[in-house]
């Protein structure tokens, strides 16, 4: 393991106290990130979540990077681990009829199916939500597409690069004069994820009145969107389309206002105009720096800071510049600012805070071995969080749910298996 | 029709943008949302009125306090006064879920921290949100959404490779967050139907920001690597941008995942000579040449309006999506089929008339969820919680009313100013456009 230090861990057994979803199973058969950072929320507070892959090439996400030791191989995508943590995998072939055999035996004891195909698909073979409620009434039907069961692009292609586009996020994201940006990151696909996760526990709480499942069609393109409110709330309330950041004469847009993130001496911050829900003034951001020459009276207001941007940058970044990092975001913070510092991978996995409530747990991969693992979204006191075990190898649990659940002999095993049906 | 939560009653003591978000969503699917307010305390960011135009009430006519607050009850309690405290417990008497989003501490203070309160309602399910957790060096921290960008490490990610970070405009974690507390609240609930216990949830906006760069920090964790910015590129596929289209700031997004996807591409673009060559053969020198393959994307996509080429291209199955402005998402065919967007009207005292907001993510076949009221005006339902709910006299809540622990208006009126003109915020870029005709455009 490259990295070795400080490991706290919140342990690897198993929790004999009751957990919420303990009650739970669910089959989870999207593909990709979204579904699976979905069921990971339920399997993380106890559900029992059953990862069913394609057989031989497994999920997508086996396939995406990064890699343990950056070597591709389909056990090793640290992907795949973080989001398949606390769940058992199977291997089925949906397009076969002995696949989908399967696949109903295994929905008919479910409470909750998580699925992702294209809208129409389970439809065609005989799955689409009004059988799968005459073979379980009780069965809640989550699908997580591009677009969503219904509309005009329903049938559209989607990925995180095109919902930030039609999410209007994009539009709102980046420098004045280049293009619309995106995150960094695949949020959109995270977002999607949980999602989908409280509006499934919203199903399964609606269940307990009266027994009835029911289908949840999601939207990633709307997840994405939903970030987009006041936006529209600015257009519907006053007709006014919002753009990227101003158009700042001569200065830079991100050091307008100090609202921006600007270099430190080791990285980045993110300064503050925010003391707790009062803006602070000129003169206590100067003190808090150390440097009182920043508080001139051509600067005293947000408007005239941004009017004078480019002469405001060209007094405070270097100051800032000369400042590192951490020492600049704890003397704000613990002064009361509410203020940023823009952390690496490194920065968060060295983290006092994390480490000191129980974030990293270490997980033993039949694979990959022991590793440091992000664990605990969130504490439950009655149900603390637990690491049950590993994310599953592909067809792990073919044998422990095909025979030893659905009573399947070893020999049909076999013969499902060289058939290609798992 | 019954919304899934239905039979939940929540006390929703928050301020800010995660919990309120995560309380209406509650709310429209059908949960009972009490949202406690005080005449004696700024309510909302003040910046955005109907037509920019602040009326006689215009406390009750932010549209941010209006978009968060929807499909919520809402009462006024003074909380510095004792019998506003005393009130509070009465309504956590009969309540299951109370959040708040205070200061480490502050509620403790007030004599209404979990100690407190399950002394007064043992199975009570109570979420403190804050922006570090109760625990940590960082717990006396405050944190608000658009910090958490950056903090929990999504910002090195984000911004043109060739500059630092850039910040995105909306504050992003916000909503995440409440999403992850709507989890929470239904996992604790589930819990108590269990086992009959109520808990205290300490809830940081912080680790629960970290959990969706997951399989980042692993990669620092097993390979050692620290992330940088990446623009709009994708760290294997290519293309993967955003290309100019015909008119002012107009762009469309194309995202190749596939050869097949290529190959349209390809003929969309009517089989043009340079991508016959070795340089974008397949994927792999594709990735190697992106810059140049842009430059002869960007070249192609000019000529066209941008929905018509996402209609072009998604027809031959290739990613694309048009970069929308709000105008754009609003009236889209797709959105407007779905519902996505919903018209509320408000209260004809408010004087906002009728505003479009954003409805939800998704669709339940049997509960279905929708936005159940408008944004309470101060004090709208004191009468209706105090007295019908609490059994209060109506001697009780005059004598209430006279101690200044309940109000109907701001004790310290302070009328906004008109902000600047709609030419100035055009002319500085702070927006790209005015519709003089946007409620026409919208039907309401």
């Amino acid at each position: 393991m490259f990295f070795s230090g400080l490991i706290s861990t919140s342990g690897m057994v198993g929790s004999s106290m009751a957990t919420p979803f303990g009650n739970y199973r669910i089959i989870d058969l999207s593909q990709g990130a979204p579904g699976a950072f979905c069921t990971k929320y339920f399997a993380d507070y106890g559900a029992d979540v059953v990862k069913v892959e394609p057989p031989r090439v497994g999920d997508e996400t086996r396939r995406t990077g990064p890699f343990f030791h950056d070597d591709p191989h389909p056990e090793k995508s640290l992907l795949f681990l973080y989001l398949n943590c606390n769940k058992r995998g199977v291997t089925l072939e949906v397009g076969s009829p002995s696949g989908q055999e399967l696949l109903r035996e295994l929905l008919g004891k479910a409470d909750v199916l998580v699925e992702s195909a294209q809208p129409g698909y389970l439809q065609s073979i005989g799955l689409g939500y009004e059988e799968l409620e005459r073979l379980n009434p009780r069965l809640v039907v989550t699908s997580i597409t591009p677009f969503g069961q219904s509309g005009p692009h329903r049938g559209y292609q989607g990925n995180d690069l095109v919902y930030y586009a039609m999410s209007g996020l994009m539009y709102t994201s980046g420098a004045y004069d280049r293009e619309p940006l995106k995150h960094g990151h695949p949020q959109s696909l995270y977002m999607g994820g949980i999602t989908a996760a409280y509006a499934t526990a919203a199903a399964l709480y609606a269940r307990e009145a009266d027994g009835r499942g029911q289908h949840v069609d999601l939207s990633l393109a709307e997840a994405t969107a939903a970030h987009h409110y006041t936006a529209i709330s600015r257009y519907s309330y006053a007709g006014l389309i919002e753009r990227r950041a101003p158009k700042v004469e001569g200065g830079s847009f991100k050091g307008a206002g100090f609202e921006g993130i600007v270099p430190a001496a080791d990285g980045y911050i993110g300064p503050s105009t925010q003391q707790g829900r009062q803006r602070g003034t000129l003169a206590e951001f100067a003190a808090l720096t150390g440097h009182p020459e920043i508080d001139a009276p051509q600067f005293a207001t947000p408007q005239q800071r941004q009017e004078r941007a480019a002469e405001f940058d060209a007094l405070v970044l270097p100051l800032l510049r000369q400042m590192k990092k951490y020492d600049f975001f704890d003397a704000a913070m613990a002064d009361g600012w509410v203020a940023g510092v823009v952390q690496t991978q490194e920065d968060l996995a060295r983290c006092p805070t994390l480490h000191e409530r129980g974030y990293f747990a270490e997980v033993d991969h039949p694979v990959m071995g022991k590793l440091m693992f992000p664990g605990e979204l969130f504490r439950l006191p009655g149900a603390p969080w637990s690491l049950r075990r590993p994310a599953p190898l592909l067809g792990q649990h073919n044998g422990e749910i095909f025979c030893g659940e659905l009573g399947y002999t070893r020999d049909d095993l076999v013969l499902l298996r060289q058939q290609g049906t798992i | 029709m019954n919304g899934p939560l239905e039979g939940i009653r929540i006390i929703d003591s928050t301020t800010m943008v995660a919990m309120p978000t995560a309380l209406h969503l509650m709310g429209d699917m059908g949960a009972e949302v009490i949202k406690v307010d005080s005449h004696t305390l700024y309510r909302g960011e003040g910046s955005l009125f109907p037509d920019g135009k602040p009326g006689p009430r215009y406390w009750d006519q932010d549209a941010s306090f209006n978009a968060l607050q929807r499909s919520k009850l809402g009462v006024t309690l003074n909380l510095r006064a004792q019998e506003a405290v005393e009130v509070f417990k009465d309504l956590v008497r009969v309540s299951d879920v109370l959040v708040e989003n205070n200061r480490a501490g502050a509620m403790d203070r007030l004599g209404l921290g979990w100690e407190d309160l399950r002394r007064v309602k043992p199975d009570l399910v109570y979420l403190s949100n804050t922006g570090f957790g109760y625990t940590g060096p960082w717990r006396s921290y405050a944190g608000i959404g658009r910090m958490f960008e950056l903090t929990c490490g999504l910002s090195q990610f984000t911004g043109y490779p060739d500059e630092g970070p850039c910040r995105v405009g909306a504050a992003f974690f916000d909503l995440h967050v409440g999403w992850t507390a709507i989890f929470a609240l239904l996992a604790a609930l589930e819990h108590r139907n269990q086992t009959g216990q109520g808990q205290w949830i300490d809830f940081s906006m912080y680790q629960i920001g970290v959990a969706t760069m997951g399989d980042a920090l692993l990669d620092f964790i097993a390979n050692g690597r620290n992330g940088a910015r990446m623009g709009n590129t994708h760290p294997y596929y290519a293309p993967h941008g955003v290309y100019p289209c015909k008119g002012d700031d107009q762009w469309v997004a194309i995202a190749v995942e596939t050869d097949q996807q290529w190959e349209a591409l390809v003929q969309a673009m009517g089989s043009p000579p340079w991508a016959q060559d070795d340089r974008f053969a397949d994927a792999l020198s594709r990735w190697k040449h992106r810059e140049e393959l842009d430059r002869f994307i960007a070249q192609w996509t000019a000529s066209y309006v941008h929905t018509e080429l996402m209609g072009l291209l998604q027809a031959l199955g290739v990613p694309a999506g048009a970069v929308y402005n709000a105008r754009e998402e609003l009236l889209d065919p797709h959105l407007k089929e779905r519902g996505f967007f919903e018209k509320v009207a408000h209260h004809p005292e408010a004087e906002i008339g009728t505003r479009v907001y954003v409805g939800r993510p998704w669709r339940m076949s049997r509960t279905p969820a929708f936005i159940r009221r408008p944004a309470p005006m101060l004090g709208e339902h004191n009468e209706l919680i105090l007295g019908d709910l609490l059994g209060r006299s109506e001697e009780d809540l005059a004598e209430l009313y006279d101690l200044g622990v309940l109000g109907k208006e701001p004790a310290n009126q302070q009328p906004p100013g008109r902000g600047q003109s709609v030419e100035r915020q055009i002319e500085q870029g702070t927006v790209a456009a005015y519709d003089p005709d946007y409620k026409k455009l919208l039907g309401i």
